[in-house]
């Protein structure tokens, strides 16, 4: 065996997913309608059930200042109705046709999104293109699902232990870009809306050409781009441009050290980086350090502060992967008995540790084989084919990027994860949180 | 202008401005659907390993991935006073093996991008196809050869410990705490909690003996899932399990829990809730594969589970907006399953939505559910059930459930058939059987202060720690100072004075019951000296004769005679006497007051009382009235040890003492006893004959 066949066999044997991830390539058609409504089509007879998602390019970041909470208030009320649809039956039309359906707002988009029997495909498009079209919100609705999110916020926030760190993060870490309230809002905001705001949010935002339609799983082609211009095709679009802010956070400029006392037994610190946008292509190297940090129980931080120093309970780093250069965090909770400062440095040594040496050869294949294992856990469903490809979309303005995104990945090298370890992981750029009990409190 | 008007102008003027003049009349209903799709069941195989290992395959290779699952079906084991150990032994399977240490073990699973778990019911592993023999390797590896080392033992005790501060916090954890424990009872393995202690009573020869005893090819059941042959699933199997040696696993039977008698409040405060966490609950019998596993499950999905328009939902979180949502559950189980309901819901409105959420049980109880309502759920269930089967998991799942619960092979099959043959009528009935608004435990964790007070118009509160005991409440402190023996001495006050009782010779009682409609009379004779006679008759014939002369006793029943004697026949010696509490300073018997609590709404001292003869029980004496209001017994019998709990009401004064004329019964029997009594008589001068135990 000559040395150069020798080489392609490794080779191959190392860098063969790229071929793999090919052949199971996910297929899908495009098209845009006359009003500026993305459509997406991605045909799978294999189970006889289609996904439907519609993604509005809006999120918590294009919410007035004082009306924070509102795109997430708005995901609430387009449940409750429609000129052709009464109160309440918005849920109960799926549910007779046996589907399901759901909805979630980040702080970029809102997406609502349906999975039927494939014979019910039709269903679906009515429903969602009765909420582009002209959704209606009765004061009823408005008063009780007030009430309904203020308990969301107190269930997944106040509630609950270590609730708030994201975003008690996100005040510190931003003063100017929406980015500093969650997606959750302010009750009081909430409390002052007047219908303006609702009739001028809806205008704003709930067009086709603010939105991608993506359909996923089995149906006919030909029918289903029918039914897609009769319910979408006349829905007009919106004239003149959108709200995007254009606000650029200027760099933190030094570290933000806070402590927040909570209703907990468990210290925590949460480390929270500054990072570039997603659509940045160092992104995808600050998800490959992520892994490398706290991915499975050989990771780096998990093994060196929950296994072998015993430091930590868990640890956490995951980036929000936000449209406008975002945050990175690691959240770690301190072992019974270990001190919040203890666990501290010891998560700063691995930061360092990735800042000052390369990552080996070895620990590089092994992220670059995690994220060919996650490509399928990722697209196994119909939705999250659809959730996916809505995403890229949106985001990206590239739905191949589901295809593509591996090369990506591929591209980012040993060297660039410690350019960009060296570029964003450091103090200087970072709010860090104490999460401390309660009784503790000055 | 409101709202509503506003937006209906907005759309007009877009509709006039911007839409086209054509037809849109079919947007104004909903398009009908088109026949439906068949739904096409995933195809498994299933064999037997020589070592009675029944292993499952579901073939699909749709994705490049394989999904390797181990049930080993352990029975259900109480675990004492080292509750926690089972899945010790399972984290530990995967923390060291003969051949690998953590760390090589870690790093393996890590490099394929793959993920592998172990539990104390078996194994968990993921990966991409082409890792599929290294990965069935160390799962079988992990499972068949664990070293249990020391070091990792030691780190994992500290992790669980850690874990369990974590969860102190956490509302939802305290809250599914305290609702096992008064489901199931704290000694049930169901009902079991981890504390602090339990866990550093565990040693690491505890984790090998769980994992010995337990750990057997024959209990087990191994599913391949995904991108893989029949044949090469087979090979594996043999190759990495064939040499798995069987043996026996040991099972171990429960008294089976029963819901309360009465609804009660449980609360645990949490201060500076801002929610309150509901639950109500309590046990169910319901079996996999029985015929009301069906229909339960269709009464479950219009009550509240899971779907937004369920009548949970409707009412509390789309009408009154008391929560961001709530559910139920009725769950079945081979040893014993449960009904629970619950959210969160802020503290204003947490005695609302308790009396709401009750209001759905009864509703379902009275009133036949609308076929509409009904149909509309199970088009959800047969929708549900598409959407399943896009996951191969799926098929293992009901392959599995059909291997472990002996069902019929076409159960899934025949699944949405049975779900479409279920009537209001069936609906209603199972609502009659499962849904207990009467018999349930509320279960609150939050803020006391707030909530507790507008809890009582619902049910009596009792408070409660973390790990589901009881606590004294505010007002049923015990005043300093105060023994057991002075709350005896109250007792004795309460019923006539130690004189007046010292003064009865002998006393006669009458009692009488229906038990499932016949009648059931009770005699019962005892003399001062420490005698007793008792009879039991069923719609007139004696069933049942007890007597004890004071040294021997004679049971005899169901034709059956039996003579006692020695130790055998201490245990009647308490039941002898007429009034046991006046010896209790004398003789000896230990005493202890642990505490108030409620007792059907009354406060109550609690005592613990162990008698010279070892036997334990718990009685509760009124506050107020100074009478025995509950007395608690474990007694030991065949089946294992049965809770017998007296309830005693309705006191009533016969020749100058009290007298409880209702005592009901739980326990004894399979239903509840209510006895009422119909006859007393003091200082007949019984004749000692009548006690007489003669020998064979």
């Amino acid at each position: 065996m000559t040395l150069r066949k020798l080489f392609f066999l490794l080779s191959g044997v190392l860098l063969g997913t790229g071929l793999l991830a090919q052949d199971r390539a996910v297929e899908f058609e495009q098209l845009t309608l006359d009003n500026g409504l993305d459509v997406i089509l991605h045909q799978d007879k294999t189970t006889p059930i289609v996904a439907i998602a519609v993604m509005y390019h809006v999120g918590s970041k294009n919410e007035n200042p004082d009306r924070t909470g509102f795109a997430h208030f708005f995901e609430h009320l387009l449940f409750e109705g429609s000129e052709n649809i009464e109160r309440g039956q918005f849920d109960k039309y799926i549910q007779d046709a046996g589907g399901t359906l759901n909805a979630y707002t980040t702080s970029d988009v809102t997406c609502y999104f349906e999975i039927l029997p494939s014979n019910q495909l039709e269903l679906g498009m009515w429903l969602e293109s009765e909420r582009m079209l002209h959704a209606k919100v009765e004061d009823k609705g408005i008063e009780t699902q007030r009430e309904v999110v203020k308990e969301e916020m107190r269930q997944r926030y106040d509630n609950r232990p270590y609730g708030t760190f994201r975003m008690e993060a996100l005040k510190r870490a931003f003063k100017k870009h929406p980015y500093q309230w969650p997606t959750i809002g302010s009750m009081d905001h909430l409390n002052a809306a007047t219908e303006s705001d609702y009739v001028n949010f809806y205008k704003d935002f709930y067009v086709p050409n603010n939105a991608v339609l993506v359909i996923a799983g089995d149906f006919e082609t030909k029918q289903a781009k029918k039914w897609v211009n009769q319910y979408f095709g006349t829905i007009p679009a919106k004239k003149g441009s959108f709200y995007r802010p254009e606000i650029k956070e200027p760099a933190l400029n030094g570290e933000v050290r806070d402590t927040v006392y909570d209703q907990i037994q468990l210290p925590a610190v949460i480390h929270a980086y500054r990072i570039p946008s997603i659509t940045e292509d160092d992104a995808y190297a600050i998800q490959m350090l992520n892994r490398l940090l706290s991915q499975g129980e050989s990771s780096r931080m998990r093994r060196a502060l929950v296994d072998e120093q015993e430091k930590a309970l868990a640890v956490y780093n995951f980036a929000d992967g936000t449209e406008d250069p975002g945050l990175s965090m690691t959240f770690a909770i301190a072992s019974a008995g270990t001190d919040a400062k203890d666990l501290e440095a010891a998560m700063d040594a691995e930061t360092a540790k990735v800042r000052e040496e390369l990552i080996s050869e070895q620990e590089y294949q092994k992220l670059q084989n995690q994220i060919e294992a996650s490509f399928f856990t990722d697209n196994a469903s119909m939705f999250g084919i659809a959730n996916s490809l809505a995403t890229y979309h949106t985001i990206y303005d590239d739905a191949n990027l589901i295809n593509t995104e591996l090369e990506k990945y591929k591209a980012v090298t040993r060297e660039d994860l410690q350019r960009v370890a060296q570029q964003y992981l450091v103090p200087d750029n970072r709010v860090a949180l104490y999460y401390l009990p309660k009784p503790a409190q000055p | 202008m409101n709202f509503k008007s506003l937006l209906y102008l907005v759309v007009a003027l877009l509709a006039t401005t911007a839409l086209q003049a054509q037809d849109e009349d079919f947007r104004k209903k909903a398009p009908e659907g088109g026949p439906p799709p068949r739904i096409e069941f995933g195809e498994y195989q299933q064999f037997k390993l020589d070592n009675g290992l029944e292993v499952i395959v579901v073939e699909n290779h749709k994705l490049p991935k394989v999904t390797f699952q181990l049930l080993v079906d352990v029975p259900p084991k109480a675990e004492g006073d080292k509750v926690g150990m089972a899945g010790m032994a399972g984290e530990m399977l995967s923390r060291g093996t003969e051949n690998r240490a953590k760390n090589e073990i870690d790093e393996a699973v890590d490099f394929m991008g793959a993920s592998l778990s172990t539990s104390s019911g078996g194994a968990y592993a993921t990966a991409l196809s082409k890792h599929k023999e290294t990965l069935i390797e160390l799962m079988a590896d992990a499972v068949l050869n664990p070293s249990f080392p020391e070091e990792e033992f030691e780190k994992l005790l500290q992790q669980q410990l850690s874990a369990l501060a974590l969860q102190a916090s956490d509302p939802s954890y305290i809250s599914s705490t305290v609702s096992d424990v008064l489901t199931y009872g704290e000694d049930h393995p169901y009902g079991e909690i981890e504390t602090k202690e339990s866990l550093e009573n565990i040693k690491l020869e505890d984790l090998k003996e769980y994992y010995n005893k337990n750990f057997k090819p024959n209990v087990s059941y191994l599913a391949f899932i995904g991108d893989i042959e029949v044949d090469e699933a087979r090979s594996l199997a043999e190759k990495y399990f064939g040499d798995w040696e069987k043996g026996n696993v040991a099972r171990e039977f429960y008294p089976r829990p029963k819901a309360p008698e009465a609804a009660q409040v449980a609360l645990v405060n949490k201060d500076g809730a801002t929610q309150s966490i509901l639950n109500i609950t309590y046990p169910v019998n319901l079996k996999p594969g029985s015929d009301d596993a069906i229909v339960a499950n269709v009464l479950n999905t219009i009550l509240g589970g899971g779907l937004l328009s369920s009548r949970l939902n409707q009412n509390i979180r789309e009408d009154k907006g008391y929560s961001y949502g709530v559910r139920s559950t009725l769950q079945y189980d081979k040893v014993i399953g449960y009904f629970a309901a619950g959210g969160n819901v802020r503290n204003e409105v947490t005695d609302s939505a308790v009396v709401e959420m009750l209001g759905e049980l009864k509703r379902l109880r009275t009133e036949p559910v609308p076929e509409k309502e009904l149909n509309s759920v199970k088009s959800f269930i047969f929708g549900s059930f598409a959407r399943s089967t896009e996951r191969p998991e799926t098929v293992a799942r009901f392959a599995l459930n059909i291997a472990r619960y002996k069902l019929p092979k076409d159960y899934y099959a025949t699944y949405l058939e049975q779900v479409e043959a279920v009537t209001p009528e069936r609906i209603q009935e199972a609502a009659q059987k499962y849904l207990l608004p009467d018999q349930a435990y509320i279960v609150v964790v939050g803020n006391a202060g707030e909530v507790a007070e507008p809890l009582e118009r619902v049910a009596p509160v009792m408070m409660y720690d973390k790990q589901g005991r009881p606590l004294d409440k505010a007002g049923l402190t015990v005043p300093e100072g105060l023994t057991a023996m002075d709350v005896i001495e109250n007792y004795i006050e309460a019923i006539g004075g130690r004189e007046k009782l010292e003064s009865v010779e002998d006393m006669s009682m009458t009692m009488g019951a229906t038990i499932q409609g016949m009648a059931l009379t009770m005699k019962m004779k005892q003399k001062a000296t420490g005698k007793m006679a008792m009879t039991v008759e069923m719609n007139g014939s004696v069933v049942n004769e007890t007597r004890y002369d004071g040294e021997k006793a004679m049971v005899s029943a169901m034709g059956q005679k039996q003579v006692l004697e020695g130790e055998d026949a201490d245990a009647f010696k308490s039941q002898a006497m007429i009034h046991p509490e006046l010896s209790y300073d004398k003789k000896d018997y230990e005493l202890k007051l642990t505490g108030a609590e409620k007792v059907n709404g009354e406060p109550a001292y609690k005592i613990e009382i162990t008698s010279p003869d070892g036997s334990k029980s718990t009685e509760y004496f009124g506050i107020e009235s100074g009478l025995k209001l509950k007395a608690v017994t474990v007694q030991d019998g065949p089946q294992g040890s049965v809770t017998v709990t007296n309830s005693f009401s309705d006191y009533q004064e016969v020749e100058g003492m009290m007298v409880p004329f209702q005592t009901e019964t739980e326990g004894m029997a399979p239903v509840p006893l209510t006895m009422k009594v119909e006859e007393v008589q003091i200082n007949t001068g019984l004749e000692d004959a009548i006690f007489v135990v003669e020998k064979e």
